[in-house]
């Protein structure tokens, strides 16, 4: 009988500690690589898959690191954002929960990544051909703010029955003039299923439209993943006199780095007054460098 | 082949249980009960079969447990009949039955094609959306994709169920129960269906609205010339209503004929007795 010693050294990877190579075991990511290619196979499908325990609380991107984890390869670059920044908490410790346990290298510039993992953002960048997003995904369910009984929203997908997420943007323009619907704006994928491309705000729902890379969605609490293959047709549901349309920074600069056309965060600063700088903190990296300062 | 008819109902039948061969000889009129003294099972109704013809109106009278509501929640399909076949002239030319029709494409038929008034306005509404957008709905499920016209619409039908047009973007739940009854009618006629299932429409409803929410029924009727089954255990509503009536009795048809001959002359022993107990 060996001992968990025993066990574990003979699966460790030289250099990463007593852990397999990111941290998830052989099996686990076999099995979340093949609900994946059935997620690209049927493009906005949530595919169940048994997510595992993490050593980061369900909640704080579980899916995403899962799904990052096992399609990880040794020659692959890595770029954490949370909320557009590579510098926030949650993307420091998943950043280093990859590195530590699987001595790959980490970027800022989404322009040298593989593979992206991302909270609530898409960088502003285009994705090139082979690069991977890969969503953290709080509810993967774009019906459920209508309908909560799971079996019924299976059915409602099964059928593409989804006169009622319409009938809720209706009550939206009734009750507010427009559709209020600031984040995870609900996108229909290939014609097919309606998808919630989590909360990544409308500035960024164009960019999942005929895309080059490969979008990549894991909802670790709920137990889904699914994807946007490249060249596949995203429209947001909307109507014909109420359009959809995205946030505008028109007349707006960033303090940083000068960009104009991004998506962007308003600082107050300390005299009171109010400034915006790029939400893509690699991004805007990349234009203070090139430009020389 | 052209339908004369816009809804063939052929040997429509209803049973809860596990069953057994024995069933339909057990229950009916003759035995007195819908309960298989063999099984158990309750055969709700068995062999209901009619052709509706366009802008004709049916009843359906029967009292309590006598299958009428089964038959038309089965017609609609809410529930899955046990036995018998139903045709629209909408649906592949009447050549096709409906029941056999996989499930998007019920969704279809349900959707465009028919629409079933529900006794109770909460199962047909949903309380706590707008009216306008209850109407909305429908109309969405047929592919509307313009808030202009779903609003125009809404808001005819609306004038035309005589809800009061400021009404419109509120929600049922604070209507009064009349006034949910013909936000509910409204939005099953959203989508102009060639058959309209009405279940006991004005039961529960004082008297004055009973009469408004059948005089709009009866104005539809004229002018738009939609196909009806009405169904109902007030003889007095089938009587305003309906050209031809078949009256029910413990899941099946014990009679059926034009509503006049049916309620001055009742040959059915049950029919008398429902006929008698109106005066």
């Amino acid at each position: 009988m060996s001992s968990v010693q025993e066990l574990v050294a003979e699966n460790v990877s030289p250099g990463h500690g007593a852990y397999n190579f990111g941290f998830l075991d052989e099996t686990t990511k076999r099995e979340v690589r093949r609900a994946l290619l059935k997620a690209v196979a049927l493009p906005g499908h949530q595919i169940p898959f048994g997510s595992r325990e993490m050593p980061v609380a369900r909640g704080w991107g579980t899916g995403g690191i899962q799904v990052t984890l096992s399609i990880l390869g040794p020659d692959d670059t890595v770029k954490v954002i949370d909320q557009g920044a590579d510098e926030g908490v949650n993307a420091w410790n998943i950043r280093r929960l990859i590195t530590d346990t699987s001595g790959v290298p980490t970027t800022t510039d989404s322009r040298e990544a593989s593979i992206i993992q991302t909270r609530h953002r898409i960088p502003e960048v285009p994705l090139r051909e082979g690069e991977v997003l890969v969503f953290q995904v709080p509810m993967p369910e774009p019906l459920r703010m209508v309908e909560p009984s799971e079996r019924k929203t299976r059915a409602m997908h099964a059928q593409a029955d989804y006169s009622r997420a319409w009938v809720h943007l209706y009550e939206d323009v009734v009750r507010r003039g427009e559709i209020s619907h600031a984040t995870g704006y609900p996108v229909m994928v290939a014609g097919r299923y309606l998808l919630s491309p989590s909360p990544i705000p409308r500035w960024d729902i164009p960019k999942l439209n005929m895309s080059e890379g490969i979008y990549l969605f894991g909802a670790g609490r709920e137990k889904r993943v699914y994807a946007i293959p490249p060249h596949t047709e995203v429209v947001p549901i909307d109507f014909e006199d109420h359009p959809f349309y995205v946030e505008s920074f028109a007349g707006r600069k960033c303090q940083k780095c000068g960009s104009e056309d991004v998506y962007m965060n308003e600082v107050i600063l300390d005299d009171g007054r109010h400034a915006f700088t790029c939400s893509d903190s690699g991004f805007c990296d990349s234009r203070t460098e090139g430009a020389g300062e | 082949m052209k339908a004369d008819w816009v809804l063939r109902v052929d040997g429509l039948g209803k049973r809860y249980g596990r069953g057994c061969s024995a069933c339909i000889q057990n229950t009916g009129p003759e035995q007195g009960t819908n309960s298989c003294s063999n099984c158990g099972s309750i055969v709700a109704c068995a062999n209901v079969s009619f052709d509706l013809l366009p802008g004709e109106t049916l009843g359906i009278v029967g009292e309590s447990g006598s299958g009428k509501s089964t038959a038309l929640r089965c017609l609609f399909m809410d529930e899955e009949s046990t036995w018998g076949n139903a045709y629209l002239a909408g649906f592949h030319n009447g050549e096709r039955d409906i029941f056999s029709a996989k499930l998007p494409e019920r969704r279809e038929i349900r959707a465009a094609q028919m629409g079933l008034a529900y006794q109770n306005p909460a199962m047909g509404l949903n309380l706590l959306i707008t009216a306008g957008g209850n109407i909305a709905e429908r109309l969405l499920n047929v592919r509307v994709r313009s808030v202009a016209e779903i609003r125009e619409r809404a808001s005819y039908l609306l004038t035309r169920t005589e809800v009061p047009r400021d009404r419109m973007d509120d929600i049922p739940a604070h209507f009064s129960g009349g006034m949910q009854q013909r936000v509910q009618l409204a939005k099953v006629m959203a989508n102009s269906p060639s058959v309209l299932l009405l279940d006991e429409l004005t039961t529960g409803l004082d008297v004055s609205v009973q009469a408004g929410v059948l005089d709009l029924v009866r104005e539809l009727q004229e002018q738009l010339g939609i196909a009806m089954v009405v169904v109902s255990h007030d003889l007095g509503v089938i009587r305003l209503l309906a050209g031809r009536t078949m009256v029910m009795k413990d899941g099946r048809v014990v009679e059926s004929g034009l509503t006049d001959q049916v309620l001055e002359d009742p040959h059915h022993p049950y029919s008398q007795l429902l006929v008698a107990s109106m005066t």
